[in-house]
């Protein structure tokens, strides 16, 4: 099983070819006008760091940092308001260093010495154009999926996603692992009532107790609301269709995390030492989990969608384009799901729903799709230039 | 065989429809190994869960033979089995608030 990767530094493989801006403090302006103006270009735009404590501006820099870093990134422009403005953790200069250890181009332009806010546009532009160019001369290379690293969230869930849907990705993701590659789940609210069966299934025991501890942490935030959690998670939508409890919401997710065994839990935004299945910390909102799972490396990210309380006709999708650097393919176990958003589904699994595919021939037919999309087959979201508002997995307070 | 209805484990004390179920219908299970007949006694919309035998009230609901809930009330066999008759029992801040004022 191979696909067509971009060589990147460092033995790394990326399915695109992005450059990515990075706006620091007070520069989402600049990032957007330059993202906007220049072909292919992507950026990242936030709420920032102001007023939060450190272990949260410690999760945006090291998003940031993990997007730049991604395999599918060919260059970075920084972009800050000078040397050593604001805290710490978002000093553009340091972004820049942490994303230059992957040894791709990283530039950095701040306001100062651009002179003034517009004339850093015009540099950001300058340097984007001729980066966007360079970037074009990376010619495509046939290497084996032990490269590849994809991650999954799945949402509004539905009665098909425990039985088709995720079953389904689970099976593609122990096929994926079977050849060596990598694949990230998250979403730790949605693990409470199946994080024992994951625990038992991490190699290592220090991860089963991370596992079990992020569990309890969010378990008790929850608790800390005085509200029922079904109030929360499920979602409406979930309840509408079908989902009457967390535990059965969470029982449905963790099928999309196949087989295999677990070779490693991850804090939020952290990349993978090892190959094979992992689960990282994070936030199940898909305003904020795709780019979370691209920042932690995959080179694709997968939305497996229930989606069975959507409207009939051409239904807004819950994401768009929200993995920054990475395709987003939009997948379904619901046959009806299919039928009402084609223009925004990639790949349906809802043939097993209907009697006419086993879990497994769906899982081969849809690692089939991940290796075409990883090979530069767009996904239905990329061909649309619009992205949803971002916004990272903070813990809180803000002051 | 044509379904309207999974068992998903065999010890589930429910099953997931794969249409629109009406009351008054008797729908066909697919269980793990073979299949059972079940006579709805309510609606049970596509996705939804009908209960496969009756159901005590506190008793454990079972799915993917796991426990996902439990019956605020008795739940007779066929009957929709959603919100309204079953509660969860993990991230209940509503039961952990203690004292007030």
């Amino acid at each position: 099983m191979e696909f067509y990767g971009y060589p990147r530094p460092q033995d790394q493989f990326g399915v695109r070819n992005h450059v990515l801006v990075i706006p620091t403090s007070r520069c989402n302006i600049a990032a957007t006008r330059i993202a906007q103006y220049v072909y292919g270009t992507t950026t990242v735009i936030t709420s920032g760091e102001i007023g939060r404590p450190s272990r949260d501006r410690e999760r945006l820099g090291r998003l940031l940092i993990g997007l730049g870093q991604n395999p599918n990134t060919y260059a970075t422009i920084v972009l800050g308001v000078r040397r050593g403005f604001g805290y710490r953790e978002l000093e553009p200069y340091r972004i820049a260093e942490e994303i230059a250890q992957a040894g791709k181009p990283v530039i950095v332009l701040t306001v100062e010495e651009a002179g003034g806010l517009e004339r850093l546009v015009e540099l950001g532009i300058e340097a984007a154009r001729r980066l966007v160019a360079d970037a074009s001369k990376v010619r495509r290379e046939l290497v084996p999926a032990s490269y590849l690293t994809i991650g999954v969230k799945c949402g509004l869930s539905d009665g098909t996603s425990g039985i088709a849907g995720n079953p389904a990705f689970g099976n593609a993701t122990d096929r994926l692992i079977a050849a060596g590659g990598t694949a990230i789940f998250s979403e730790t609210v949605e693990i409470i009532g199946a994080e024992h069966d994951l625990a038992a299934r991490c190699v290592d025991p220090r991860d089963a107790a991370r596992l079990l501890e992020m569990a309890a942490e969010v378990e008790n935030a929850a608790k800390m609301t005085g509200e029922d959690i079904r109030t929360i998670n499920p979602l409406p939508s979930n309840i509408a269709a079908g989902i009457s409890t967390l535990e059965e919401k969470s029982l449905g997710a963790v099928a999309k995390a196949g087989t295999m065994p677990i070779q490693g839990v991850l804090e939020y935004a952290c990349r993978p030492k090892k190959r094979g299945l992992h689960f990282m910390d994070g936030w199940m909102s898909s305003f904020s989990l795709p780019m979370s799972l691209a920042a932690a490396g995959c080179q694709v990210t997968i939305y497996q969608l229930g989606g069975e309380d959507l409207p009939s006709n051409d239904p807004p999708m819950m994401a768009t384009n929200t993995s920054v650097v990475a395709p987003l393919m939009m997948i379904t176990g619901n046959p009806r799901t299919e039928a009402k958003a084609p223009r925004s589904i990639d790949f349906s699994s809802g043939k097993i729903i209907t009697g006419e595919w086993s879990v497994s021939q769906a899982g081969e037919e849809l690692l089939q799709k991940i290796i075409s999309v990883a090979s530069g087959e767009l996904v239905k979201g990329e061909t649309i230039r619009y992205t949803d508002p971002l916004e990272p997995f903070f813990l809180g307070p803000v002051f | 065989m044509i379904f309207q209805a999974l068992q998903l484990h065999k010890d589930d004390n429910v099953a997931t429809m794969i249409v629109e179920g009406e009351a008054g219908q008797v729908i066909a299970v697919k269980t793990p190994e073979d299949s059972l007949s079940l006579a709805l006694v309510s609606r049970v919309p596509y996705c939804h869960k009908a209960a496969l035998h009756p159901i005590e009230a506190g008793e454990i609901i079972v799915k993917y033979g796991k426990p996902i809930g439990r019956a605020t009330k008795a739940i007779p066999a066929g009957a929709h089995v959603h919100v309204a008759n079953i509660e969860g029992m993990r991230g209940r801040g509503d039961l952990a608030r203690g004292g007030g004022c």
